[in-house]
Order: C-alpha cells, then structure tokens, then sequence
C-alpha cells in the first residue's frame, strides 16, 4: 500500500493544482506524451483524429497518440503494462473487466472531476462499473448494444414476419433453418456467450447474485436452465455455425448467404456493408435486404440484452496525470461523444442519445439500451472472463450436452472464482 | 554435400558428447586418446572471470525472478499486489489449494500424456527417417531435407496459425479434402478443436511436425559418424536389421539418444506457444490447457500470482525428478 | 541386386510422401497468402493461386490501419542479433571455464544451468516485468535483448560445452610446445575447431529469440516496439475478422528470414565439419 499511497496522494495534489486550469491554458508541462489504449475498432476514425487534434490544438507542443489494443488478452496486457513504470496514460477497459482494475488501485481517483466529466448525465449503469468503494474511477466511454439482423427476403419467403417475442423469433429461427437447409436461421457460434445472456434473464435467471460477502452463481437454478435449454434448443437446431467458434467474421456468412439471422454488435451493420473488395470484405449490394429488430423479451417487449460496452480510465502510474485527465475530458465531451451516436454507438451521456438518430436501427439500439443489463459486479468477474468459463460452457451446450450438469459445473468454477 | 549433412552439427549438444564413444583415435603424440584422461587445470581465478558475465545476467534476469516467484508462492498474491498494496503470506496454502484442485489434476494429468504421446512419437518418427535418410539416395537425400529443413525453420507460432488454417472448420482444407476426395460427408464442417482428444492430436501434429526435424537431422549426424566396416561386418555375421541397430548402432547414437529425449521431455512438458495460440483459433480452454497454458491463465489472465506461483514450482520440481536420472548421469560424468 | 533396387525405389517414394508432409503447410500458407481474401473464403478451394495478388502482402506492409510490418521486423532482427552474438561469446567464456578448468563449484555450475531449463517462464512473466521496468528498459530493445539472451544463455553454455569438450586438449598442448601462450594456444587451435558449435547453438538462439512471443508482449507493449510475433497475433486476435490471407501473408513474411538464415548458414557447417578436425 505504500507505494501506491504515496502515487496517490502525489497524484491527487498534483490534480488540485491543475483543477482549475482548463483546456484554453497552455499545458503546464511541454513536449509530453500521452499515450490512449483504445481497444478494438469500435471507435470510429473520425473519434480518433478528433481526439488527437483537439488535445494538440488545446496542448501545444504535446502529442496524443492512440496505440489500438484488441479485446483477446487486454486484462493480461492491463495487468502489466498499468503496473509498470511505462504505463499509458489513458486505457479504454470492458466494462465487465473495469472493476479488476479500479479494485486494485490500477486507476487513478476521478471523484473530484465527476461532475466536469459530465456528472449524472453520464450511463448510470456504466459509473456504477467504473467505482469502487464510493470512489470514481472509471468513466463510461460507450455502450453497443446487441440487435438482431436478418434478411429480409428470406423472412418473407418463409411466411414470417418480425418477431414480438423470445418464443417467436426461435420458432423463426428453426423455421429458416427448416426451409433453408445448411442455412443458419440464427447463426450463434458456440463462443458467443454474449448472446446467451438475455435467454436466461428473460426466463427469470441470473448469472450469479451477491449473498452477504459471497457469490452465489445461478447457472443451476431452474430458471437459468430453462433459458439455457432454449439456448441450446437454437444452437443445435437453427444454427449451423461452428459448435466451437467465436463470434467474429459474422458479416462472412450473411454476405455468402448462408446466414439468414444473426444477433450482433451494432456495429456488424457497418461490417456487412463494407465494401466488396476491403481487407475484410462485405457485401454492400445486400443494403436494402438489411433489416434490422431489437431481441424481443419472452412477454414482448426489448428482450434484457447484455450491455457491453467499455469504461475509460487514467493509470495511477501515468507520467502526466493533468494532461491525461485532459484527454479524458475531450473524450467525454459532446463533440467526440456525438462521433459514437452517429456512428450506431450509445454514447456515454443520456443527453446525447438522440445523435443516433431515427432510422430502424437507431430505433432499434434504443429499444435495446432501454432494458440493458451487466454481468455480476465482481472485482472478480474480468477473472471468470479471461478464464473462459462461458465461453467453454456454451461450446458444451451447443454441442448436445446435458444443460443441467453443465450448469452445476460452471456454477462450481464460477463460485470458486468470485469467492476466491 | 546436400543440406543433410551441412544442417548434422545441429545436434548440438549432441555433437560433442556423440563423439565420445568413438573408437579410441591416435593423437599427435601417437598415444590412444582417452577423454578421460583429459587433464584440467585448475586455473585460480580465471575459470570466475569467464563465468562471470553469463552468472550476472542469469542472476539477474532468472535468479532474483525465481526467488520472487518462490516467495510469492507462499502469499496471496492478487492484482492488487500488482499495483503496491502488500500481500498476506499464507504459507503451504497455496500449495494445499493446488495440489487438491480437480483441476489441477486434471492438467497435470493431461500434460504428462500429451508430453509422452509427443516424445515418442517424435522420437520413433525421428530415428525412422534418419534410418531412412541413410538409406536414400543423395537426390532424395536431399529432397527430403529441403522439406524438413522447410518445416523446421517455421516459427512455432506461424507453424500453428498455418496449422490451425488447415483445419479450420468451414474452410480448411483437411476438411475439404476429407469430404470432396474421399467422400467423406461427415467431416463437412467438422470442427477439429472442439473435442479435447481431436484438439490434441492436431496440437500433437503440430508439434510432432516442428520436431522431428530436428530430431532426425541430429540423429542422422550421428548415424554417418558409425563407421561403415562396423555395420558390414555386422551385415557378414548375419545379423538382421533390428538386431543391427539395437546391438551396433544404439550403443554408438546412445547418448545422442538420452540428450534428444531429454530435451524433447522438457519442451514437450512445457509447451506453451502451440497451445496458446490454438486456444486462440479454437477449443474449449478449461478442457486443453497444460500446465504452461494453466500457469499463464492463472497467473497472468488471472491475476491469481500466488497460486500460479505454486503452480509453477510444482511444474519445475515435476521435470527435475522426472530428468534426474539425466542429472545424476551427467553429475557421474562430471565427477571425472 | 533386385531386391537392393526394389529397396532404393520404396525409400525414395516414402521420402516423397515425406517430403510432401513437411512441406505442405508451408506450401499453403503462401498459396493462401497469394489469394484475394474473399477467395479463400468461397466454397471452392484453389490449390494454387490461380488469381495470383500481391493485395495481401501490400496490406500487410503498408495499411496505415495496422501495426505496420517493418518495424516490428526491425525491432526483431535488432533483438535476435544482439540476443545471439551477446548469448554465443558469454556462453563462450563460460563453457571454457567450465571444460578446460577444475573449479570448486563447477558441478553445480552446469547443474543449475540444467535445472534452470525446467523453469516455466511463463510464471515469471511478472517478476522479470518488474526487473526490467526497476531499470526503465521497458519497450526497449536492450530490455528485451537482456532477457532472451538470460533465456537462451542455459542452452547455449551447455550446448557449446559439449563442443569445447570435442577438442582435444592435446592440440592446445602441441601448439604450446610449439611456442603459444596457452590463451594464444586456445585462440589459433580450439577456437577455429569450434566454428561449427558456434554456428550451431547460434542457430539455436537465433530461433529462440526471432519467435518469443509471450515476454515481447508483455514487456513490449508499444505498438513502434512490437516484434515479429507480437505483429502476428494481433491480426489472430484482430477485432472483428480474422484476416486469413492477411495472416498468412504475415506468416510468410515472418518465416521468410528464418528460412534465409538456415540456408545460409548451413554452407558454414560444411565447411566446419568437412575440415575435419573436429571429426577426428
């Protein structure tokens, strides 16, 4: 504790005098670095030039430069790079993995720029993951929320219409897939744990809830496996992706017509529609057969889907704690945040949810974000992640397992972990 | 002089201590050269000024780390300590924990016969084709050297990203080739790495692919150093081909033998790159990972230090007893 | 006579089939590498690039979106020399010390230098981060550079051991009475006679250093510090697609020098061993 008490405590006094200088000021220290992770390709390009422009213009002579991480390893890579000497100064972190971190001490304080930073117009759901202990440490930076997008001539060739509710779009799944052999109907690699979690939700499940200090997973209760059964009811029977995949490249079937659904990032729209000769190559002609609908809840409604997102903290070990504090505040400030909105991201401000604009899907993320959810609020929890307990327990499930003792031994690991 | 005999030295180790039972050969002085009359010096202080640079970094950049890790075996060891706050020492629990842990077991018991499967598949593969290769002429000789010079110039993580593409599920080509060429219709879309056992045998492929080159290149160094009139005159007595090489040939690669295996059983033991990234590609985590993998996940992915620690000075106590019978050899032959 | 033809004709087609397996993934990796990457993922596959591109290599080396290759190849060519030559003349004095002089620790020397192999690095990963950020080498090459040649030195001391130990003293002591020093003896006798050890556990460290990955991931967390290997799994894990072509262009790449290396090297080994002197 030493060493970070005294980090912070250099920290925290270093920021009180610069509290009060504001973006107009020339930087108190010249010629720095500041260093931002962002993780994955989710923020847009346009987000990243302005982010580096607006610092430089507001910090002449400083530089901002975004080193892009991916998501597999990113706690690993956290763990070390933040302790070391050679931190960045501004990290991106899944929002389910922020709490590993803000327990540790691994971010610096943000309590006292709560309200500069946008105060409780920020994602309540998303500060929650960024605090610890009642202080603030990581603020939200955007939400993507999960949608379903199909074709819509397939649909309409088989007689069906938008699902209202879970039991539909199964039924409807299994119907395209019925009609369409070889064809996905819902196409869920086995991995993709993501997706499972509005199944048991909607049933009345949980994946694990707090019982005084202790974990009590709930993978086992009768209402998890009810939705976990319904779970594998479409991996085996309406999808036909891999048992053992993870969920990238999903715009590779939809463009070769062999998946007729899917349930995805927001963002995959813009995959799919990529161009047909880029890197990753889409299938732009399919636009107008693009359709898209929020999950629907097992009583009708937006089904609760997971919220993922990601939280964006300041290193406790950053070399330049005002400038990195700076940087965060253009990150979370209206101009860069409407980038997401435009860009089919929730932004991390309540206020700016209508940059997203009207279309079917922008109706559709909002439907979604309304009835978003978090995976349990354990510092533990990035640790169940990274161990892959989910993803291996769905990759079971897909492949004809018996759901129950397959719960029960999650369960097991699960609690081992968050209790450990 | 093809490519087999330019890449033999690579028997490294091998090289020196293959020699050794080399019939005795005349000298300059024109006595019989006897390695163990060889005569050392001692040298005062010399011998630790030329171990000196090579003890400081291992003291450094291995001994200070190994005593941190056996220090941290003994401490719950989180995140938090990563980031300064002090860790708890909790002594042999650690240990009690893992040595206990189902899962733990079920690693432990994986890569001891994962290891095996690799090592004498490695092993009985190498010595084949070094046979082989002396037994080839030198087109093919060489033909077949360019091909596992080839393979073993792959670095370990392209050769299972290159693997791994092979088999992927929807468009690889071992799939296709089952189902379109052999008319095999139930590997369509068959996914390789979902079963634990097929998961390994692709692993092991990989492995066994990297290795046996190396293996069959040091032996095969070590079979042109029999000389011939041994082996004719065995071939003159009527002495068949596996009598043949249990009786001539082994006692001459014997040592090249024990020290090939030996490094076989440490790398296989400790493999890591291989799985990791097929992990990567495919697989259920909890169901393929070995104990470098495991100590790696729990470590680092994690954030559990002090188990992973006491994961890992079980895993290195686990290969010393499993190779001191190699150390008590070479301990003997220090002695001289 | 027949039987020996007979013989000779089965050999050569088992080295053929052989031959075919060891070198088949790498025919893949750069038959896929050659295609348009929408290609490789139709439902026909082409077992050569008969729609021959060089769009993969080109995204590979110079997509502004992406880590781009040659500096990573920089940092790794820059690691691995300085890893072998730093490696090969340490565990050169050492592996004199150990086989041309009697010692009091000299057992335990070699002992330890075994035993240190069993160690999992993987569990060190953090204390060797703390080293090495405790003298701000982090996203160095020197930081990066100390630690594979700690990695490589156990193998390498003991390899050339062996070596050392091939020479016979005697030649060092003929030299001598000829009028060397015993260090101008070892220098103008032994040393040459160890060309090919030399080479040999060079290549050994060579591999080593040029495909680590985990430790330049950790330690090298910079995207203008990466090596090699770091490069290539950030297109594995890449967010969204796996790029295949784009992988396997990468692996090729990467493969590339480790290949030029073995070949050049070998024609040094040769000449090593047909001197033979060392043979004996």
């Amino acid at each position: 504790m030493r060493k970070l008490g005294i980090a912070a405590l250099g920290a925290a006094a270093a920021l009180t005098l610069a509290g009060c200088a504001s973006g107009g000021e020339a930087a108190p220290e010249e010629g720095a670095e500041i260093r931002v992770w962002l993780v994955g390709t989710d923020t847009p390009d346009a987000a990243r030039e302005y982010l580096v422009e607006t610092f430089e213009e507001e910090h002449p002579g400083s530089t901002l430069v975004i080193e892009e991480q991916s998501w597999d390893g990113l706690v690993d890579r956290l763990t070390t790079s933040l302790s070391g000497s050679d931190s960045p100064d501004v990290v991106e972190v899944g929002n389910t993995q922020a709490s590993a971190f803000t327990s540790a001490g691994a971010f610096l304080d943000l309590t006292e720029y709560y309200d500069e930073l946008g105060g409780d117009d920020l994602l309540p759901g998303f500060v929650e993951a960024g605090s610890y202990d009642g202080r603030f440490y990581a603020a939200p930076l955007y939400s993507g929320s999960r949608l379903v997008f199909y074709k819509k001539d397939a649909l309409a060739a088989a007689g069906l219409s938008v699902p209202t509710t879970l039991d539909e779009y199964i039924a409807n799944g299994e119907a395209l897939a019925a009609a369409n052999p070889g064809k996905s109907g819902i196409w869920w690699p086995g991995q993709d744990w993501y997706n499972a979690l509005p199944y048991i939700w909607e049933n009345g499940g949980e994946v694990a809830v707090p019982d005084g200090d202790q974990w009590d997973a709930q993978l086992s209760s009768p209402d998890s496996v009810a939705g976990l059964e319904q779970v594998q009811q479409v991996m085996t029977t309406a999808s036909r992706a891999p048992k053992d995949a993870n969920e990238t490249s999903p715009e590779v079937g939809f463009c070769d017509g062999t998946t007729l659904q899917l349930s995805a990032p927001s963002w995959v729209k813009w995959s799919i529609l990529a161009p047909a000769d880029a890197e990753a190559p889409g299938c732009p002609d399919q636009e107008e057969n693009l359709g898209v609908y929020a999950l629907p809840g097992i009583d009708g409604g937006a089904a609760q889907v997971f919220a993922g997102g990601s939280n964006v903290g300041v290193s406790a070990k950053s070399a330049h704690p005002e400038l990195a504090v700076d940087a965060l505040k253009i990150i979370l400030s209206d101009g860069f945040q409407t980038i997401y909105g435009e860009n089919g991201l929730v932004p991390a401000k309540l206020s700016l949810a209508d940059t997203l604009g009207a279309d079917e899907v922008a109706q559709a993320i909002a439907a979604a974000a309304g009835n978003a959810k978090l995976t349990p609020a354990s510092p533990k929890w990035a640790d169940v992640e990274a161990a892959g307990i989910l993803q291996d327990l769905f990759v079971e499930i897909a492949q004809g397992g018996d759901v129950q003792a397959l719960a029960e031994a999650a369960d097991e690991e699960i609690e081992a972990i968050l209790n450990s | 002089m093809t490519t087999v005999d330019t890449t033999g030295p690579d028997l490294a180790p091998s090289a020196g201590e293959g020699r050794r039972p080399a019939p005795p050969r005349p000298t300059r002085a024109g006595r019989p050269r006897d390695p163990r009359a060889r005569r050392a010096r001692r040298g005062g202080l010399t011998p630790y000024a030329l171990l000196t640079p090579a003890l400081i970094v291992l003291a450094l950049i291995v001994g200070w780390p190994l005593v941190q890790l056996v220090v941290t075996s003994f401490q719950e060891f989180g995140r938090a300590q990563v980031f300064g706050a002090p860790p708890a020492w909790v002594w042999f629990e650690n240990y009690a924990d893992v040595l206990t842990d189902p899962v733990f077991h079920g690693v432990l018991v994986r890569s001891l016969a994962f290891a095996a499967a690799c090592v004498v598949t490695t092993m009985l593969f190498g010595t084949l084709v070094a046979l082989m290769m002396t037994r080839l002429t030198k087109f093919f000789r060489m033909l077949l050297s360019i091909g596992m010079l080839l393979a073993w110039a792959m670095p370990a993580l392209t050769a299972t990203v290159v693997w791994g593409w092979m088999f992927d599920t929807a468009y690889g080509v071992v799939n296709h080739v089952l189902v379109n060429w052999f008319g095999l219709a139930e590997y369509f879309q068959h996914s390789w790495l979902i079963d634990p056992l097929s998961f390994f045998l692709v692993a092991g492929l990989i492995i066994v692919w990297g290795a046996v080159p190396f293996v069959a290149f040091t032996l095969y160094a070590g079979l042109t150093q029999v000389p011939d009139e041994v082996l004719e005159a065995a071939q003159l007595d009527g002495a068949g081909g596996v009598a043949r090489f249990r009786l001539i040939v082994f006692p001459y690669l014997k040592p090249i033998f024990l020290i090939v295996t030996i490094l076989q059983i440490i790398w296989d033991l400790r493999v890591f790159t291989q799985i990791f990234a097929l992990q990567d590609i495919g697989g259920i985590r909890a169901l393929t990972s070995t104990l470098g993998v495991y100590i790696y996940q729990t470590s680092i992915a994690g954030g559990d230090f002090g188990h992973g620690g006491a994961i890992a000075v079980i895993t290195a106590i686990l290969l010393m007893s499993i190779s001191i019978f190699y150390i008590r050899h070479l301990a003997k032959e220090e002695e001289l | 006579m027949t039987r020996t033809r007979l013989a000779t004709v089965a050999y050569s087609a088992v080295s053929i089939v052989l031959f075919a397996f060891f070198v088949f993934p790498v025919y893949w990796m750069v038959n896929t590498s050659l295609q348009p990457n929408n290609e490789i993922r139709g439902s026909d596959l082409h077992f050569w690039p008969d729609n021959l591109t060089l769009r993969n290599y080109e995204t590979v080396l110079f997509d502004p979106g992406r880590t781009p290759f040659l500096p990573a190849a920089g940092n790794s060519l820059t690691v691995t020399v300085l890893t072998v030559v730093i490696a090969l003349v340490f565990a050169f004095l050492a592996s004199v010390a150990v086989t041309r002089f009697r010692f009091a620790s000299r057992r335990a020397f070699i002992i330890t230098i075994l035993v240190v192999q069993m160690i999992p690095g993987e569990a060190m990963i953090v204390s060797v981060f703390r080293v090495i950020d405790g003298w701000h080498l982090l996203n160095t090459i020197a930081g990066l550079t100390l630690v594979y040649v700690a990695t490589v030195l156990p193998f390498t001391i003991w390899t050339l051991r062996g070596f050392v130990n091939g020479v016979p003293v005697e030649l060092e002591e003929a030299a001598m009475i000829d009028g060397c020093s015993r260090a101008g003896a070892f220098w103008r006798v032994t040393f040459p006679l160890l060309a090919p050890g030399l080479v040999a556990t060079g290549v050994f460290g060579f591999i080593q250093a040029w495909n680590e990955f985990i430790m330049a991931l950790v330690l090298n967390a910079r995207p203008e510090m990466m090596t090699l290997p770091v490069w290539l799994r950030t297109f594995l894990v890449a967010n969204g697609t796996t790029n295949w072509a784009g992988l396997m262009a990468g692996s090729t790449l990467m493969a590339i020098p480790v290949i030029v290396f073995f070949l050049v090297v070998q024609g040094r080994m040769t000449s090593g061993l047909v001197s033979g002197a060392v043979k004996g």
